[in-house]
């Protein structure tokens, strides 16, 4: 056994420390709008999940599912463009010796912007978000997925629709 | 019994509509929080209820975990897919024997005596009214054809 699965005195080991440093920094660049940040934070080829993320269409159904160079950094400056005082508080931060990484967060925002269906009628929402992370022995992050519910998003900025 | 070992036994009771089971698994007081639902109470009152009406409404329901983990606080989480086809009115949404799949992410504390203390349970119903059919958010008991 080395020195890297040994547990702290707090009952984690490194590298559970090192996967929560690397997700509350996330969240802190997330806090900031620094999307090339959240970026950075991420391995090339990092893997990207918005889990609720659906457009439909006619033809096709869009899933928020891809890489998050392409995919999730769309997806975020989206977003912040959309809500432009969009924050968040991680609310729990649980991690495992093999790098997974869960993290509640509570998301909010004013919308300034439509965001896809949501028509902006200047409307604000806070929202319970799940966040499943993995993380490298180096500190990156290389998938990322999450949970939240629509309804509730939806109901806050006066969208009763169902695309 | 780990936490591994116990959450997907949790599983296996969940698709098979064995509510009892599972609350056996739990501490008396067990608490539970179904986010989209907005439930948050004892397992007893408010999981119990959620997963006898589950159970009812799809009774081929098949539960596939996709992922599992535990973290060191001893808590398992779970990415899963539940499938099955409605036979039963469902939160409120009219039966009209719609094929449902879902992705959920469940999050299961347990205790050194291998019991569950605490179930949390993530997934968006706005995916599970479309897949059931219904138009409209204020509307959820009318459903399209």
């Amino acid at each position: 056994m080395t020195t890297a699965t040994l547990p702290s005195g707090s009952g984690t080991t490194p590298r559970e420390d090192l996967a929560e440093a690397t997700v509350r920094t996330f969240f802190d660049a997330y806090r900031a709008h620094d999307v090339e940040r959240m970026v950075e934070l991420c391995a090339e080829g990092a893997g990207f999940r918005y889990v609720p993320f659906e457009v439909w269409s006619r033809q096709r159904v869009l899933h928020g599912e891809g890489k998050v160079r392409t995919v999730g950094k769309a997806i975020w400056t989206t977003l912040i463009d959309a809500f432009p005082d969009l924050t968040n508080a991680v609310t729990s931060l649980r991690a495992d010796p093999d790098g997974n990484v869960a993290a509640e967060a509570c998301i909010a925002g004013t919308q300034a912007r439509d965001f896809g269906i949501i028509a902006c009628v200047g409307g604000r929402y806070e929202l319970p978000y799940l966040f499943l992370f993995h993380v490298t022995v180096d500190g990156l992050i290389d998938d990322i997925v999450a949970y939240w519910d629509n309804v509730a998003w939806k109901k806050q900025l006066g969208c009763l629709e169902i695309d | 019994m780990s936490a591994r070992e116990l959450a997907e036994k949790f599983f296996g009771h969940v698709e098979a509509g064995e509510v009892d089971e599972i609350l056996g698994m739990m501490t008396p007081d067990a608490t539970v929080s179904l986010v989209p639902l907005n439930r948050h109470g004892p397992m007893a009152a408010d999981g119990a209820s959620y997963l006898r009406e589950l159970a009812r409404a799809v009774p081929d329901l098949l539960v596939r975990v996709r992922r599992l983990f535990v973290t060191a606080d001893n808590t398992a989480v779970a990415e899963i897919t539940i499938d099955g086809t409605q036979a039963d009115d469902f939160l409120a949404v009219a039966n009209q024997e719609k094929q449902v799949d879902l992705d959920q992410a469940w999050m299961l504390t347990v205790t050194p005596d291998d019991r569950i203390s605490a179930v949390i349970a993530y997934w968006d119903q706005n995916q599970l009214y479309r897949r059931l059919g219904v138009k409209r958010l204020d509307q959820v008991t009318i459903t399209a054809g």
